[in-house]
């Protein structure tokens, strides 16, 4: 098997940079039991897709063999800087550039020294794979790719891992729900802002630990529409392109808010 | 202290291609040139702001987006490589800027008191915006007089256009009130393209300007449109249709420069000056000059 592991994560940083605040913790710790189980599973890279990294022009994808340095959020400077060391699989992110045209999609490497990776691949690298063990391939989010072209991105990428051997996990990096907190709140007592997206959330949620695909695949639009997922829940597509949506169930491993807006830890089980 | 005066605003597109096709100092990539009459443009602007003798520039940019309140760069002096997420092959500029941290927290004030959220960046760490630095740049390269950067919370988009350019009108009254207070002689710069629809693919190279166009001519029209409105000094007008151009061209004045510079010039009737107009990968972009000094609005130096 080619995907030997699929999740979602947030790529919020409020659980790295806070996580002595409880709301935040409680997701930091589903994230570092997300981390553990993938170590289990020793994948041989992790396929990332950002709804963070915005791209307008081709696909972009990281092609720098090694990047490390410190970002500050735009957002919640006032936490500090996220340290960051990641390798990137060369070899597989080439075999992806050259193939996607064949969907009709023109990639880009992106292969700069001082390119600002965005908070959700630095975040997500962090807890899923903290001891740096496993090489990235990190796709952009063209802010201009629909669902179809997204979920199509997942399937090549997989397409690629399978002919190089690679057994990847697949990992979309976002949010749910985006309505949020506009103003200042008590960190300790965010919660979800919209009890409406909130029960969203949820019965997504529910559908995928049951493993009711096409019930769940059926409702994707509805719910980005509904609850203002983030970037369209495309993170979604580009797990589910990857996975053909063959999964038979799902464990949440986390659930909870972002300064009111949903996230979640999704591990989906495969087979 | 006398009282503070805004002297002038301007509209300041950003597309880092005019750096590129500089090909300044900072900037690591090379060019052969391109998008001159936008750079020429530039040229006339920084001479009218050479003349104003500005204590401080103020820009609003959109490509610092925040989610809780509208942020300001406090950090007396932030320096570093900024590398486009979007043109990383056309914008690797190295950068060191001073901010004038008093009317940062000044502008933060009076936002807060009108309502507003607000918050002071004070990280050292932090990597300042492309669109910030080339605005800066194109405007004045010398780098040379103290800036008060913006951010662009994100409310028109998250709220309806109308309510979030209510808030970016706040946002520039209380910008007002704040150079009033601390007798600054400032300088706006709103950060914006017009019409934004663009191409979806560089051309190779990127300066080859037999490609470049507006990318649809409905957009073009309406950019020509809002010009021509802005030129003969109908900014009521041009206010009352803002919302219609916004949705039909795309225009990145949504993003909220455009309504925080001409709320804090107090919305003056008077014609722009058009320094030059031209497409970047098919976006319309126009550099304009709203001079008060000129106008009588303001004192000269």
């Amino acid at each position: 098997m080619t995907v030997v592991a699929a999740l979602i994560v947030p790529g919020s940083p409020l659980p790295r940079v806070a996580a002595s605040n409880p709301p935040w913790g409680a997701l930091a710790g589903a994230l570092e039991t997300a981390g553990k189980r993938l170590a289990a599973v020793a994948p041989d890279t992790l396929v990332i897709y950002s709804t963070q990294w915005l791209a307008v022009l081709d696909q972009l994808w990281l092609t720098r063999a090694h990047m490390h340095g410190e970002h500050v959020d735009d957002n919640w400077h006032e936490y500090g800087a996220l340290a960051y060391d990641i390798r990137i699989d060369t070899a597989l992110t080439g075999a992806i550039l050259g193939a996607t045209p064949s969907m009709g999609v023109r990639s880009k490497g992106v292969d700069y020294d001082g390119f600002p990776l965005d908070t959700g691949t630095i975040v997500a690298s962090g807890f899923l794979n903290a001891a740096g063990r496993c090489p990235l391939v990190v796709a952009s989010n063209n802010l201009y790719h629909d669902w179809q072209t997204t979920e199509g991105l997942g399937r090549v990428a997989a397409e690629q891992a399978a002919a190089l051997g690679r057994r990847v996990a697949v990992i979309g990096v976002g949010g749910l729900s985006g309505s949020f907190f506009r103003e200042t709140i008590d960190p300790a007592t965010d919660r979800i802002a919209s009890p409406e997206e909130d029960a969203w959330n949820q019965r997504m949620l529910a559908l995928a630990t049951s493993g009711k695909v096409d019930e769940f695949r059926a409702l994707c639009p509805d719910y980005a529409r509904a609850a203002r997922v983030d970037m369209g829940f495309k993170h979604c597509a580009f797990v589910m392109g990857a996975l053909g949506w063959r999964f038979s169930g799902a464990t949440v491993h986390g659930y909870g808010p972002f300064y009111g807006a949903g996230g979640a830890v999704i591990e989906f089980a495969l087979g | 202290m006398p009282k503070g005066e805004i002297l002038a605003g301007y509209l300041a597109p950003h597309p880092p291609h005019l750096v590129y096709g500089e090909n300044p100092p900072q900037n690591e990539p090379r060019s052969q040139g391109g998008w001159e009459p936008l750079r020429w443009a530039y040229e006339r602007a920084r001479q009218t702001l050479d003349e104003l003798k500005p204590d401080v520039l103020l820009v609003h940019s959109p490509h610092w987006i925040t989610q809780q309140g509208h942020h300001f760069l406090g950090v007396p002096r932030l320096t570093g490589k900024s590398v486009d997420p979007i043109f990383p092959n056309l914008f690797r500029y190295s950068f060191g800027l001073d901010v004038d941290v008093e009317l940062a927290e000044a502008c933060a004030a009076e936002g807060a008191r009108l309502g507003l959220t607000t918050k002071m960046m004070r990280n050292p760490g932090f990597r300042v915006d492309y669109g910030t630095i080339t605005t800066l740049h194109m405007i004045r390269p010398q780098w040379d007089i103290p800036v008060v950067g913006i951010s662009a919370n994100n409310s028109p988009y998250y709220l309806t256009t109308e309510e979030g350019l209510e808030e970016m009108d706040l946002l520039g009254r209380a910008t007002r009130a704040a150079i009033e207070a601390t007798g600054r002689r400032a300088v706006l710069l709103a950060s914006n393209t017009l019409c934004h629809y663009h191409f979806h693919e560089e051309p190779e190279p990127p300066e080859d300007m037999s490609k470049e166009h507006p990318e649809n001519m409905a957009g073009y029209l309406w950019d020509m449109r809002i010009i021509d409105l802005l030129r003969r000094g109908r900014v009521k007008e041009t206010f009352e249709v803002l919302p219609r151009f916004i949705e039909e061209a795309f225009a990145e004045v949504k993003s909220g420069a455009f309504t925080w510079m001409f709320a804090a010039m107090g919305y003056p009737e008077i014609p722009g000056e058009l320094h030059g107009y031209g497409t970047v990968i098919g976006t319309g972009n126009a550099v304009m000059e709203w001079n008060l000094v000129k106008a009588g609005l303001a004192h000269a130096a």
